[in-house]
C-alpha cells in the first residue's frame, strides 16, 4: 500500500513512543527510518529487522562513555539499537570536530547501524563533513559506508559483501569521523573478497528523495498494520468521562 | 523590496526595528486575544487570486434538484492546474455531528493536482466521502466535509425561492450555511505531503493555503447550492441573493482540541508567524507616515471595528463580555485619537494602558491594516524549515544562562503548588481525537502527551544545575549522552533560543489552563471573526466572511474585507 511521509513519521513516532522511547528519542527514531526510506536506502526493510527487538531497549542501561580526550572517544550502547543512541554519539564527535578541527568517535555494542545515515545528513547540512564506517552479520560479514561533505544535504553510501570473518571486536561496532575543516569522503575499496558492492552517490540519493516526494512511500501492510497496532499503546481508552475532555460536539 | 536580509537586519543587530518583548507577545492570554490582519492567511490567499486573476470555473457540475451531486470546479493558477472536487449527499439531521469522530457529513471535499478525469473522479467518489475511512493517493492535497446549519440553510433557500432576499439582521446571528468540521492536508490519509506542496504547488506555497482555499471554494458552493435549490423548488419566483449580501456569508467553523498540540509541536512555524506579525507592528510604529487622510482612515476602521464587535452574537458569556470591553475599548480609543493623536508608539502605549488584551491587539491589526505597502510583502515569509537542532558544542554554563533568560517563565513556575500538574493532554482511542484530563486518571496521565514545555524546562534545568556541579566545563553533546531523556527539551531551548519570539509562555498542564486562546491564536492567523467560544475546549468561528465572490476575480478589487459588517439591507426583491 501507498502511505505518504507524513503518516510513516506520525505512525512511527506513536509505535517508539508506546515503547518508551524518550522525547525527542522518538523523534529522532521516527525520523532516521523515514529518512533511509525516503531516499531510496531502504529504512522499512532495516526497520522490519529491528522491530522484534525495539521493546527491549527500555530494560538496557543507557549508552557510557569508556574513554574520552580532545580528539577521541568510545562509547558503549550497551547493546542498544542505533535508533535510540547514535545520534547522541554523533553530536559528540560534532562536538568535538567543532573544537578541534577532527574527531573520532568508536562506538560499541550498538545494533541497526546503518540508521546513523539521518544524523549524518543533518551534519552536513549544518556545515560538518562526517564519514561512517561499520561491518555487520556473523556468518557472511558485509561492510559498510557513508560520508556527506560540508554542506551538502546528501551523503554517499557503499556497501559490499565481504569474505572476511566478523573479530569480536568488530561486532556491533561503529566508527565516525567527523571534521569541521577536512572534507571527508568515502567509498569501499574494490578488494578481493567484496561482492555485491552497492555504492549511491548523493546524486542518486536526491534522486530517491525527489520520487519518494512526488509519489510517498510503499509499504508492507502488515508492516504497517504493525506499526500502527504498537503505536496504539500511547492510546487512551474512551469512556464518557474521557469524552467530556473533548473538544468539539 | 523585503528580502530574508533586510528582514533579519529588522530584527536584530543595531538597525532592529522596536519589537515587542517576548514576555509581552508570547504570553497566552495575549496570544488569545488575537484578531485577524491583512497578514492573516485568508487575506493573503484571496489577495493573491484577485490580483493574479485566478480562472476557476466549474468543469462538472452536476446536481439534483435538491443540491445533491457532484461538483468539480477547474482552478487555473499561474503555476499549475488543479481541481477542487466536491460530493455532496444527504444527511440526516440524526447524522448531523461536528465532532472529528462523525463518519457521515453534507458536503465532502478534495483538492487536486491537475485535471479529473471520470476514472479518477470515481476513485475519488469512493473515497473522499468516507474521510479518514478512505484512502486517497499524492494528486490530493488537501481534505476537508462540511455540515450544513440546518436553520439558515432551509431559511436562506425558502426567502430565495419566494423572490426575497434573506434578512441581514438574521444572518448576522450565523453568518454562514455550513460549517467546516475538519479540513486535512499535510499528507494525512495518503495525501501529498507538504514538502511536495511546497516545492511542486508554488501556488499553494504558504502555510495552510491550500486548506484555506478549499474553505473559500465551499463558501462559493454553499452560495451556489442555495440558489440553485430554490431555482428547482420555485423557478417562477426565484430571484438570486444580492452580490452585498453574498458577500457576507461566510463559511462557519467549528474548532477543537486538535488544533491545541499543532502550535506546541510547531514551535519554529508558530515563531515565524508571530515575527511577521510584529515585524509588521515595529514597521509601522517606525516607519508608518501619518499624513493628513491617516487620522480619518483610523477613525473609520475603528468604526467599523466597534460595529463588527457589536455585530458579533455569542451565548458564551465570557466571551460576551470580552466583546462589550473591546466596543469600550474602541470608543474610548476614538475619543483618544480625535484629541490626542500623532504617534504611533504613543498610541499603542496608550492602549496597554487603557484598553484589555482584546482591545490592544484589535489596535495591532488595524494599525497593520493602514499600511499594505509596509505589511503585505511580509505575506512570502511565513514559511519555517522545522529543524530543533541541537547546538552540541554549547557549554552547559551557556545552556544555564540561555535557560535562566528565556524560560524564566517557566522557572518561576512552582510545579509543586496543587493544581500545577493537574492536567494531562492525551489522544484518545476514539480517532486519535486529542483531549484532556485530570492527572488523577492514571492512565492519561502515563500515556499524556509533551506538551508541558514549561515543567520539562523546569526538570532539565534542576538536572543541569545538579549535573553542572560535577562536570563543569561538559559541552552539551557530553551531557546529552548521560542524560539522552534530555534530549527533546535541550534541542527545543537551544533552537526556541535562536528565535525572536520562541516558545509559548504558559503551563498548559496547569488545572485553570484554557486551551481555547491556543485555538484563536492559531485560528487569528488564519484569519477568523466572530470567535463564538461553546467552552473552554472549543470555539465556533466565521471564516472569509466579506471576501470577494469568485465572480469577481478580474474585476477592480479592494482589498478591504477586514472586520466586514452586515450590509443594508435593500428590503425584499419582489
Amino acid at each position: 500500500m501507498n502511505i505518504s511521509m507524513n503518516e510513516l513519521n506520525a505512525a512511527l513516532r506513536r509505535c517508539f513512543e508506546a515503547t518508551g522511547y524518550f522525547v525527542g528519542n522518538y523523534e529522532d527514531a521516527a525520523n532516521m527510518i523515514l529518512w533511509l526510506e525516503k531516499h531510496g536506502l531502504k529504512g522499512l526493510e532495516e526497520f522490519k529487522r529491528a522491530l522484534p527487538y525495539i521493546d527491549a531497549d527500555r530494560e538496557k542501561v543507557l549508552s557510557s562513555v569508556v574513554y574520552e580526550d580532545r580528539t577521541s572517544a568510545i562509547i558503549d550502547s550497551q547493546g542498544r539499537s542505533a535508533l535510540n543512541c547514535i545520534a547522541a554519539s554523533v553530536d559528540l564527535a560534532h562536538a568535538k570536530a567543532l573544537e578541534n578541527g577532527i574527531a573520532t568517535i568508536t562506538v560499541h555494542n550498538c545494533h541497526n547501524r546503518k540508521f546513523i545515515l539521518k544524523a549524518l545528513t543533518d551534519c552536513g547540512r549544518r556545515g560538518i563533513s562526517v564519514v561512517a564506517y561499520w561491518q555487520n552479520g556473523n556468518s557472511v560479514v558485509t561492510e559498510h559506508t557513508a560520508a556527506i561533505k560540508a554542506g551538502d544535504r546528501y551523503p554517499c553510501y557503499s556497501e559490499a559483501t565481504t569474505d572476511l570473518e566478523m573479530s569480536e571486536v568488530d561486532a556491533q561496532a561503529l566508527t565516525i569521523i567527523c571534521s569541521s575543516r577536512v572534507d571527508l569522503t568515502s567509498s569501499l575499496q574494490q578488494s578481493k573478497g567484496n561482492t555485491q558492492a552497492i555504492y549511491l552517490d548523493s546524486q542518486q540519493v536526491a534522486v530517491n528523495k525527489a520520487k519518494t516526494v512526488e509519489l510517498g512511500i510503499d509499504i508492507d501492510p502488515d508492516l504497517w498494520a504493525e506499526i500502527n497496532r504498537l503505536g496504539t499503546g500511547i492510546l487512551v481508552s474512551n469512556s464518557e468521562q474521557s469524552r467530556q475532555g473533548a473538544g468539539g460536539r | 523590496m523585503t528580502s530574508p536580509a533586510s528582514i533579519q537586519t529588522a530584527l536584530r543587530g543595531e538597525q532592529a526595528l522596536p519589537l515587542r518583548p517576548a514576555s509581552q507577545v508570547m504570553d497566552l492570554e495575549r496570544l488569545g486575544a488575537l484578531h485577524q490582519s491583512r497578514l492573516s492567511f485568508m487575506r493573503t490567499l484571496v489577495r493573491r487570486i484577485m490580483t493574479e486573476r485566478w480562472q476557476i470555473t466549474p468543469a462538472v457540475f452536476q446536481l439534483d434538484e435538491n443540491g445533491y451531486g457532484t461538483v468539480v470546479y477547474s482552478v487555473q493558477a499561474p503555476h499549475g492546474l488543479f481541481s477542487f472536487v466536491l460530493f455532496s449527499d444527504h444527511l440526516s439531521p440524526e447524522e448531523r455531528n461536528d465532532r472529528v469522530i462523525a463518519t457521515k457529513w453534507d458536503l465532502t471535499m478534495a483538492l487536486v493536482e491537475g485535471a479529473v478525469d471520470e476514472v479518477y473522479l470515481e476513485k475519488l467518489r469512493q473515497n473522499v466521502p468516507k474521510q479518514e475511512a478512505g484512502r486517497v493517493d499524492s494528486r490530493v492535497f488537501v481534505l476537508s466535509r462540511a455540515n450544513r446549519s440546518a436553520r439558515n440553510f432551509d431559511y436562506v433557500v425558502d426567502q430565495l425561492a419566494q423572490g426575497k432576499q434573506p434578512d441581514v439582521q438574521k444572518i448576522a446571528k450565523v453568518g454562514y450555511l455550513y460549517r467546516t468540521t475538519a479540513v486535512y492536508g499535510s499528507g494525512k490519509l495518503g495525501m501529498a505531503d507538504w514538502e511536495k506542496v511546497r516545492s511542486k504547488h508554488i501556488d499553494f506555497a504558504r502555510p495552510f493555503a491550500g486548506e484555506m482555499f478549499v474553505c473559500l471554494m465551499l463558501r462559493n458552493f454553499s452560495l451556489i447550492q442555495a440558489e440553485h435549490i430554490a431555482r428547482h423548488r420555485s423557478a417562477e419566483t426565484f430571484q438570486p441573493m444580492a452580490a452585498e449580501i453574498k458577500r457576507y456569508f461566510g463559511i462557519g467553523n467549528s474548532t477543537g482540541l486538535g488544533m491545541a498540540p499543532y502550535l506546541v509541536n510547531h514551535p519554529l512555524l508558530i515563531n515565524q508567524w508571530i515575527e511577521m506579525r510584529e515585524l509588521a507592528l515595529a514597521k509601522v510604529r517606525s516607519l508608518g507616515y501619518i499624513g493628513p487622510k491617516t487620522k480619518g482612515l483610523l477613525l473609520e476602521l475603528i468604526d467599523r471595528c466597534e460595529n463588527h464587535t457589536r455585530e458579533t452574537e455569542t451565548e458564551d458569556e465570557w466571551q460576551s463580555n470580552n466583546n462589550l470591553t473591546v466596543v469600550q475599548d474602541l470608543q474610548a480609543l476614538k475619543t483618544y485619537v480625535e484629541q490626542s493623536f500623532s504617534d504611533w508608539n504613543d498610541l499603542l502605549a496608550w492602549s496597554e494602558a487603557h484598553c484589555s488584551l482584546q482591545g490592544q491587539e484589535m489596535l495591532v491589526s488595524i494599525m497593520l491594516e493602514l499600511y499594505p505597502e509596509l505589511v503585505d510583502e511580509l505575506e512570502e515569509f511565513h514559511n519555517a524549515e522545522e529543524f530543533l537542532d541541537l547546538d552540541p558544542l554549547m557549554p552547559l554554563q551557556t545552556l544555564k544562562s540561555v535557560i535562566e533568560t528565556r524560560y524564566n517563565w517557566a522557572l518561576e513556575i512552582d510545579f509543586t503548588a496543587q493544581g500545577a500538574r493537574e492536567t494531562c493532554w492525551y489522544r484518545s482511542e476514539e480517532k486519535m481525537e486529542p483531549r484532556i484530563g485530570s492527572a488523577a486518571d492514571l492512565e492519561a496521565k502515563d500515556k499524556q502527551m509533551a506538551l508541558g514545555v514549561g515543567y520539562a524546562v523546569h526538570k532539565c534545568y534542576g538536572l543541569l544545575c545538579d549535573y553542572l556541579k560535577s562536570h563543569p566545563e561538559h559541552t552539551t553533546a557530553r551531557f546529552m549522552v548521560a542524560n539522552p531523556k534530555m534530549r527533546g527539551i535541550v534541542r527545543r531551548i537551544q533552537s526556541m533560543n535562536r528565535c525572536i519570539y520562541g516558545d509559548i509562555q504558559a503551563n498548559l498542564l496547569d488545572e485553570n489552563v484554557l486551551p481555547m486562546h491556543l485555538l484563536r491564536c492559531k485560528l487569528a492567523f488564519f484569519g477568523v471573526s466572530k470567535f463564538d467560544p461553546r467552552s473552554r475546549l472549543w470555539v465556533r468561528n466565521t471564516m472569509f466572511q466579506g471576501a470577494p465572490l469568485l465572480d469577481e476575480i478580474g474585476q477592480p478589487f479592494n482589498d478591504d474585507w477586514f472586520m466586514p459588517l452586515a450590509p443594508k439591507q435593500q428590503g425584499d426583491a419582489s
